[in-house]
């Protein structure tokens, strides 16, 4: 099972999609991840980007394991 | 009780504010954040939106507003807190957020719900777009976590 990696908002818009699946194999931080999205959709690289494993923000070093979830968003603007 | 929920439906504010009250309590603050038509631009002009949509990373969002809810209560002397935040598509004027927070004393409330909006604001994943006659933007939030 891969790993989830879901977009919100402007990041869903620039994805075109509101997830997809990222092979983990090996031992990849969250930051491995996110700069493998980031590559795959460099559109993404000129937004201030945040990221979370598991529905926690992410510090980038967790070491992410097939079937976790990761979340890429801009900062939020609820409220 | 101390809650908080995500909604496609139309907050009832005022039942929010009951439903946080206990008997040791002498005030409520409850905060009514609502779409607003005109917003200031970067460069300082004023722009005028037609309607907005709201979207939450549902899971997370509601994690992240527990936890506030958590740190607001070790924090301040507060009894019970409720946080309600709509999404999808809402009018101007109608309401996106409540936060109502009871405590025996009013000061404590008011300081509490102060600081909820403000870490909600910065925290919680859930974000707005704007949509003008002439475009849409995804509002990006000015400070992070």
């Amino acid at each position: 099972m891969p790993v989830r990696v879901l977009f919100f908002g402007a990041t869903a818009d620039i994805a075109g999609k509101r997830d997809i699946e990222v092979d983990a194999a090996g031992s990849k931080t969250s930051r491995d991840i996110f700069d493998e999205v980031v590559s795959r959709f460099p559109r993404l690289a000129s937004h201030r980007l945040l990221y979370s494993v598991n529905q926690q923000y992410a510090s980038g070093d967790e070491i992410v394991r097939d079937g976790d979830e990761l979340g890429i968003f801009t900062a939020v603007s609820g409220g | 009780m101390d809650f908080c929920e995500l909604t496609t439906d139309a907050i009832d504010m005022n039942s929010v504010a009951r439903r946080v009250v206990p008997p040791e309590c002498g005030a409520t603050v409850t905060l009514d954040g609502y779409a607003r038509a005109f917003t200031k631009q970067k460069d300082g002009s004023t722009r005028e939106t037609l309607y907005l949509v709201y979207e939450a990373y549902d899971d997370m969002a509601l994690k992240e507003m527990e936890k506030l809810i958590e740190i607001s209560k070790d924090k301040f002397e507060i009894s019970n807190v409720g946080i309600v935040h709509r999404t999808g598509r809402l009018e101007i004027g109608e309401t996106s957020v409540v936060i109502s927070v009871a405590a025996p004393h009013r000061r404590a409330a008011f300081e509490a719900c102060e600081w909820l909006i403000k870490e909600l604001k910065r925290t919680v994943p859930i974000w707005k777009k704007e949509v003008y006659a002439d475009g849409e933007e995804w509002v990006e939030g000015s400070e992070t976590p």
